[in-house]
């Protein structure tokens, strides 16, 4: 039985947003024309600790497009690099990659190269992203949206605090959101009777366009 | 709107031995013409079911025909509007279940307009083939010329055929994918032993595929969505209301989870898992040939 998680396909709406917005961004970007290129057919595994499945990029290159595709397959992968987003932040600021992988905080599997092409080309991405959608929603939204974004991650992350620190009181709520059998009965009815007034209401309209086109034949021979 | 229910002919490329993929007439230019389909005796071994209709075996393939050639030119618009987009979803959690690398041969069999096609082509790369096979000429006329618009040409051959018997030779494909097309099929065990024998040892088929939704809640507001809803979008934006009625139909007359996972391993499958998503109003099947 699958789980919850599962269903909700988390994994995918995330690979389907990363690769909207990477290949958005990469067709702002000309230079990276030649980094793709050498990439082609070129995978990439991140597994991050944090997120439970890997991140898989593989480059595709044609003479009418390029672009990256994210899948969580990492069978495939030319290099595998496994950290967490943590360390990423930590190599971000200090830059000290060997001393990450001595820690074994970073492990990176496979063509040394790949990773390194995929590094060189997200450097040359270079986009003032609040620019961009300032072209498109104008500067007043964009700056009401990164004030939204703002916000709405520190709620996120003091809510995932909250869940870790009382899962007891998780649970609670999750019972709370359990139906009970009279309220499905309830729903049920409900139902029968939101069908049984679309039926109506189709009826009604079937009859107005049947009252319309015979007006309309009445009308006719005195055109 | 008139379907031409036992009036479609189609050619098809079945039943006439197996050829190997390389030799495969591919079809760039799909047409109808005669079909050897002759109405037999009206018994109960001789009927199946059309949604909630029971025909004869004969006239099933033809009927469905006439649905899909019916819907051909605005499936794809139908798909995004029916399901909000989360069909894209499902199709990538396909995708990521295939588990499909570089070089791989795949066969998207009821492929239609080639969503998955487009996905795994990208995928397998040049070294890889992707075969997009379907019934329907329209709906493979359909999907060819879109996968052209995208530049989709070097890897990707299109063959007009009868899931229940594909006209490819034994151990060809590393994986087969069916999605939203088994439930249309006449003969589905036989669509399964005919996957079956042309997937090499250790290929994989994944069935993606309408279902029965886990809780009664998200059952009922489902049908309610699928024979009150559905058919009026149809309607309106296709002006089709039958065909997504038989849509409609289909879908309950579908066998649940376990039942199919009974099937493919009847047909040979192993190591057969089912993945509820969306609650179970879409479940996705998997299993091997060893
Ligand atoms: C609902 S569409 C699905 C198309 C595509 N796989 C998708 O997911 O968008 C079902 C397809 O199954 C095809 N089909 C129906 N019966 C078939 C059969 N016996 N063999 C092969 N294809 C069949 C139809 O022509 C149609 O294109």
């Amino acid at each position: 039985m699958s789980t919850f998680n599962e269903q909700v396909m988390h994994q995918q709406a995330l690979c389907s947003a990363l690769e909207i917005i990477i290949n958005k961004a990469l067709s702002l970007n000309e230079q990276g024309t030649e980094d793709l290129t050498r990439l082609s057919q070129k995978t990439l595994t991140i597994i991050l600790e944090e997120l439970g499945f890997p991140l898989s990029f593989s480059v595709y290159t044609s003479s009418k497009n390029n672009q990256i595709l994210v899948t969580t397959i990492s069978q495939s992968a030319d290099c595998t690099i496994k950290t967490s987003i943590k360390t990423l932040i930590q190599l971000q600021k200090e830059k000290k990659l060997t001393e990450l992988i001595k820690q074994d905080k970073l492990d990176i599997d496979g063509d040394i190269k790949t990773a390194q092409g995929f590094a060189s080309l997200a450097e040359s991405i270079d986009i003032d992203w609040q620019s961009e959608v300032a072209r498109h929603i104008g500067d007043i939204p964009t700056y009401k949206l990164s004030q939204l974004l703002d916000k709405l991650c520190s709620k996120l992350s003091f809510a995932a605090k909250q869940i870790t620190a009382d899962a007891s009181e998780w649970l609670v709520h999750e019972k709370r959101l359990v139906v009970t059998r009279s309220q499905i009965m309830h729903f049920n009815s409900q139902v029968d009777v939101l069908s049984r007034q679309t039926n109506d209401l189709a009826k009604r309209i079937d009859q107005l366009t049947n009252l319309m086109a015979e007006t309309t034949q009445n009308k006719k021979p005195h055109e | 709107m008139f379907i031409p229910f036992g009036k479609t002919t189609i050619n098809l490329l079945i039943g006439r031995g197996c050829s190997k993929l390389s030799t495969i007439i591919v079809i760039s230019e799909v047409k109808m013409s005669g079909q050897d389909q002759k109405p037999q005796k009206n018994d109960s071994e001789n009927t199946t079911h059309f949604g909630y209709k029971t025909v004869e075996k004969t006239d099933k393939a033809s009927m469905v025909a006439g649905v899909f050639h019916s819907v051909a030119q605005q499936y794809d618009v139908m798909n995004d509007l029916m399901s909000f987009g989360v069909h894209r979803l499902w199709k990538r959690f396909t995708i990521d279940a295939s588990g499909v690398r570089p070089g791989n041969t795949v066969l998207d069999l009821a492929g239609g307009t080639g969503d998955l096609t487009a996905k795994f082509s990208k995928l397998v790369g040049r070294d890889g083939k992707v075969v997009l096979a379907d019934i329907n000429s329209s709906m493979l006329n359909v999907g060819r010329d879109k996968l052209r618009d995208k530049g989709l040409v070097q890897n990707i051959e299109y063959v007009q055929a009868n899931a229940e018997s594909l006209p490819f030779e034994e151990n060809t494909f590393d994986i087969v994918t069916i999605a939203f097309g088994l439930r249309n099929v006449t003969d589905k065990d036989k669509a399964l032993r005919s996957i079956y024998s042309v997937l090499k040892p250790g290929g994989r088929l994944l069935i993606l595929e309408f279902s029965k939704p886990e809780h009664e809640l998200v059952n009922k507001a489902y049908d309610f969505y699928s024979f009150n809803i559905l058919p009026k979008i149809g309607q309106i934006v296709a002006k089709d209301g039958d065909s997504y009625q038989y849509l409609a139909e289909s879908i309950r007359m579908h066998p649940d989870q376990e039942t199919l996972k009974g099937m493919m391993e009847n047909a040979g499958f192993e190591q057969t898992t089912y993945k509820n998503l969306t609650g179970g109003v879409v479940a996705l099947h998997k299993g091997y040939k060893f």
